[in-house]
């Protein structure tokens, strides 16, 4: 069996330079650089705060006390909104704190995202390796400019090999992109282009993910104001597709429905939490779960920076995920991992259903596994759906 | 109080839907000075949310109304109300034996209708004196001289003699009703006659029990009277004897002639059914009244609870519905697509939709229904029967007829049609009828405007849309009416749905054979449009017997999601999940495949573009 994989920390800086249309994550525009140094000397504050009040604070049905320590963390995840907006000292004093406040494994994995215009200079990425990066994650999308245009990236594609460059001279030990597939007017061609443009580059991990119509975006009103495409999930599925198999090819397998990585460069902080595992989260809007309670912090980044100088409440709301909750979870994520998930972690399933799925070639029902095949990849949440009882 | 026989008058009212029929009777009313101004409200007679809301009279009603002529006297007004749908044509006639005379009201804008003459040919046949009335004459688009040349063709009457009135201002209602004691006959009886009453309608009432209304023919009736029910055999004492003027009102005696209701601890109404005779269950008649007949459902359709544990929840609201109208029949039926449900019966489409919608509004449970189908008969092929097996059987379920090579001749059920259409229409109409198998019985031209086909019909081809494809190809101009023509013998055959190479039997259909192909092939490329892409593809096939006549293929779905799941995005997807879960439990699975309710009723509407 293995292990219960060790516990992370998500930490969330919303700042963005210009919030792009598709996008639907926690993100704030327009702010100044002693805004920015406020946050950071908040998201430090928090993380001491919820490091001083031990598990017990954020565990259900015990008693918050004295004397009960954290276990040891495998990794930490500086997610956004564009962290790298952040000096890169106040960043690299972040990392520092959470070293000084919660036990950290010897290995752990440091992740922080980065819109690549943001990181072409070595020089400013050193400071964040010697506070404990270990992978810069950067958000290439392309390297077509008519797709970045269409996405509203700020960065043109060449910026994207200089930042990579640029973490591995200052000795990122993993560098990581992000890439998206199925923009509208995307050709195949761009789509094989931009694989290839990273992939010469030399990384370690893509994320290639479809372009989502989320709602409530700038993009979903003017796709409901007939002004722009929506994407197709046909053409979507073709160039997943092509993702598969060019970075196959490469040599980076892929764990996850939108990741791939070279042997030992999975990103250990997700890969756990399509586990089941539990992670803290501190900063405007970040999600924590721990031994089946879910939080999350206030949202709006003003609120969320009173709330911790003192003035107020930080936690937003919080639930407790239910066994039956937490099967749908687990079959939600494990079915999403290509190790899938076993079967007492989603018991009781539709049997049936289940048949039908392994039958059309999608699932895989193996030594008490159940693990999506690489056409089954691209339909789990349809799978999860017909598996529940 | 009651009344010598040649005091009293029974009268229907003949009218086509919306031609004024209730405002004229609630004008009667007030004229009548039944109904006080305060209290009145629109459709006095109507009772049934439903039938106010449409604006059509399904139960028949009766009331009483004391009415004193210019020239003195007082006189006895019993206002028949009829149902005003062709799916209730047995009740009409009924309700007019119950009668001697009847007012043909006719809109003087609209003209006569199809229902409206038949309802007339009913009348002349009952024996009943006809009083022609032209109604609406207070619009501008009125043509009074037009219509009454109509009618007086129709009835060989003088255009002169025809009244007219407005229901709306009330004009001419006074007039009308002079005519009435004027024209129609006082009803005859046998004095020294066995009691006997024509049931023309019963109602299921919570508290009292079925109220049977009656039209004595000879004897009398009172309170604590033995009663029998000739057809069901039914008998008790009558509890309460009453008549309706317009609130009921009890009397102690019901003689020749009179109208009025009873009840007698009757627990349902198919006990006291419509057309059956009343008679003292200590000294009985011999001899019933004529024209009896068994209720006979003419469309039936399979309805299935969409939660299987809905079962027997829908066994006790058709249980209970079926008690206040016995005209409809149901039995438990298996489906294997649908699981367990009932097939039921119904007069017509109209009927159909009543009690579905009873079922809907009253009860609350979420149903599929079944493309509605008719009855066959099918004669099996001799070589091949089983020891013991009727020689013919009875189909009211398509699921349910034997393999093609088993049957030697199948029976569906015909009506004679009669529709009335301007006759720039004859071509249209025509041209309707014969892509429905219709066969041309006659044509005939009322006036030089108007025309009158009669054909024969399969009953199969009219229930579903006919109607509304001949109101659209006459712009709403002609009208419909049609009376059961028995059954005959047509070359017909089931079409069978596959969905994922697993026959739906819900999805069963029988057509004729010449239309087998198209319909196949319709049907199908409905389904395609109507069930989501699934999780991989989905063949759906027509077929007869073995043999597939048309295919399409529902494509996979070939991705569903998410892009990204970090953090928040497991609760936002699971709870999406979970509602997407109960969005499940409202379909139907099949062979793996989520068939969602309107596909079902697909059948329908294929063809229609």
């Amino acid at each position: 069996m293995r292990a219960a994989p060790r516990p992370g920390l998500y930490l969330h800086v919303p700042f963005c330079v210009h919030r792009c249309g598709y996008c639907d994550f926690n993100v704030a525009t327009g702010s100044d650089a002693a805004l920015r140094t406020r946050y950071a000397a908040a998201l430090s504050r928090r993380v001491t705060q919820i490091a001083a009040a031990g598990p017990g604070a954020v565990e259900p049905g015990r008693l918050a006390g004295a004397g009960d320590p954290w276990p040891v963390f495998g990794s930490v995840f500086i997610g956004g909104g564009t962290p790298t907006l952040l000096d890169s000292d106040d960043l690299a004093g972040i990392l520092r704190r959470v070293f000084a406040v919660l036990p950290m494994a010897p290995d752990v994995e440091v992740t922080v995202e980065a819109n690549p215009e943001t990181v072409t200079d070595a020089g400013a990425l050193r400071p964040l390796v010697d506070a404990g990066l270990t992978r810069l994650s950067l958000g290439a999308q392309s390297t077509s400019t008519a797709v970045l245009d269409q996405l509203e990236r700020r960065h043109d594609p060449d910026t994207v090999p200089r930042a990579i460059a640029a973490a591995r001279a200052a000795g990122v030990d993993q560098v990581a992109v992000d890439l998206i597939y199925g923009t509208p007017g995307e050709t195949d061609e761009q789509w094989r282009r931009s694989l290839a443009d990273v992939l010469d580059a030399g990384v370690d991990h893509v994320s290639a993910y479809a372009l989502t119509l989320a709602p409530n975006t700038p993009y979903a009103r003017e796709v409901a104001a007939g002004t722009k495409a929506a994407p197709d999930d046909d053409v979507a599925a073709d160039r997943m597709e092509v993702a598969a198999s060019v970075l196959a090819a490469a040599g980076l397998e892929r764990y996850e429905v939108s990741n791939w990585a070279r042997s030992g460069a999975r990103c250990r902080h997700n890969l756990s939490t399509w586990r089941g595992g539990d992670y803290l989260a501190a900063g405007a809007g970040a999600h924590g779960r721990w031994a089946g309670r879910r939080w999350w912090e206030i949202r709006a980044t003003s609120a969320w920076l009173r709330g911790v100088e003192g003035s107020g409440r930080v936690v937003g709301g919080s639930e407790i995920v239910d066994s039956e909750q937490h099967r749908a979870e687990r079959l939600l994520t494990g079915l999403r991992i290509t190790e899938g998930v076993t079967r007492d972690e989603v018991a009781p399933i539709d049997e049936a259903a289940l048949g039908t799925l392994v039958q059309a070639g999608l699932l895989v029902d193996e030594a008490g596994r159940l693990r999506a095949t690489r056409d089954g990849l691209a339909r789990v949440d349809g799978m999860a759906l017909a598996l529940l009882p | 109080m009651t009344y010598p026989i040649e005091r009293i008058r029974n009268f229907a009212i003949i009218a086509h839907i919306d031609h004024g029929k209730s405002t004229l009777a609630d004008r009667m009313l007030q004229l009548t000075e039944l109904v006080e101004a305060r209290a009145f409200r629109d459709q006095y007679l109507d009772r049934m949310d439903l039938e106010r809301e449409r604006g059509i009279t399904i139960k028949a009603q009766a009331v009483r109304m004391p009415y004193r002529p210019l020239d003195g006297g007082e006189y006895l007004l019993n206002l028949i109300d009829t149902p005003g749908h062709v799916d209730f044509s047995y009740e009409v006639s009924r309700a007019m034996n119950a009668c001697e005379g009847a007012v043909l009201l006719v809109d003087a804008v609209q003209g006569m209708e199809a229902q409206t003459i038949a309802n007339l040919y009913v009348a002349i046949e009952a024996g009943l004196e006809v009083i022609p009335v032209l109604n609406k004459i207070d619009l501008p688009a009125a043509r009074p001289e037009e219509i009454a040349a109509e009618i007086a063709s129709l009835l060989g009457d003088d255009p002169d003699d025809i009244l007219a009135v407005s229901a709306k201002t009330g004009e001419g209602v006074r007039e009308l009703l002079e005519r009435i004691v004027e024209r129609v006959p006082a009803p005859s009886t046998d004095p020294g006659g066995h009691t006997r009453a024509l049931i023309f309608d019963s109602i299921y009432d919570t508290y009292r029990g079925v109220i049977t209304y009656v039209r004595v023919v000879d004897g009398e009736l009172w309170p604590g009277q033995d009663v029998r029910l000739m057809a069901t055999g039914f008998h008790n004492e009558i509890d309460e004897l009453a008549v309706i003027s317009p609130e009921p009102k009890p009397v102690d005696r019901l003689g020749p002639g009179e109208v009025g209701y009873f009840t007698a601890a009757i627990k349902e109404v198919d006990q006291a059914r419509v057309g059956d005779t009343v008679t003292d269950h200590r000294s009985p008649t011999p001899q019933p009244l004529p024209g009896y007949r068994e209720p006979t459902p003419m469309v039936f359709t399979g309805l299935y609870p969409v939660d299987s544990e809905d079962f027997p929840d829908l066994r006790d609201a058709l249980e209970r519905l079926r008690l206040n109208d016995a005209s409809f029949t149901f039995e438990p039926e298996t489906s294997v697509a649908l699981g367990f449900g009932f097939r039921c019966g119904f007069l017509g489409m109209l009927h159909m939709e009543i009690i579905s919608e009873r079922l809907d509004r009253e009860y609350d449970i979420p149903l599929v229904a079944t493309a509605p189908n008719v009855r066959y008969e099918v004669d099996l092929e001799e070589r091949l029967r089983q020891p013991g097996e009727d020689s013919s059987l009875v189909v009211s379920n398509p699921a349910e007829l034997p393999a093609p090579n088993r049957i030697s001749e199948i029976r569906e059920p015909v009506v004679e049609g009669m529709i009335i259409t301007p006759s720039t229409y004859v071509g249209a109409v025509m041209q309707l009828c014969e892509s429905r198998r219709g066969q041309m019985l006659k044509m005939e031209y009322i006036t030089e405007e108007r025309v009158e086909l009669r054909y024969q019909l399969p009953l199969a081809e009219i229930v579903f849309d006919f109607f509304d494809r001949l109101k659209s190809q006459t712009r709403g101009y002609a009208s419909l009416d049609y009376e059961p023509g028995g059954l005959i013998a047509a070359d017909l055959v089931r079409v069978d749905i596959l969905l994922n190479n697993e026959s739906v039997d819900a999805f069963s259909s029988i057509v004729h054979r010449d239309k087998a192909y198209e319909y196949g092939k319709a049907m199908v490329a409905k389904l395609r449009e109507l069930i989501p892409r699934q999780m991989f593809d989905v063949p759906v096939q027509a077929a007869i017997g073995s043999k597939i006549i048309a295919r399409e293929t529902i494509k996979a779905r070939r991705k569903d999601v998410l892009a990204k799941c970090y953090g928040g995005d497991v609760t936002r997807k699971r709870k999406l999940l979970e509602r997407q879960k109960e969005g499940k439990k409202k379909m139907k699975s099949v062979g793996a495949v989520d068939i969602p309710q309107e596909a079902f009723v697909a059948a329908l509407s294929v063809g229609e573009d």
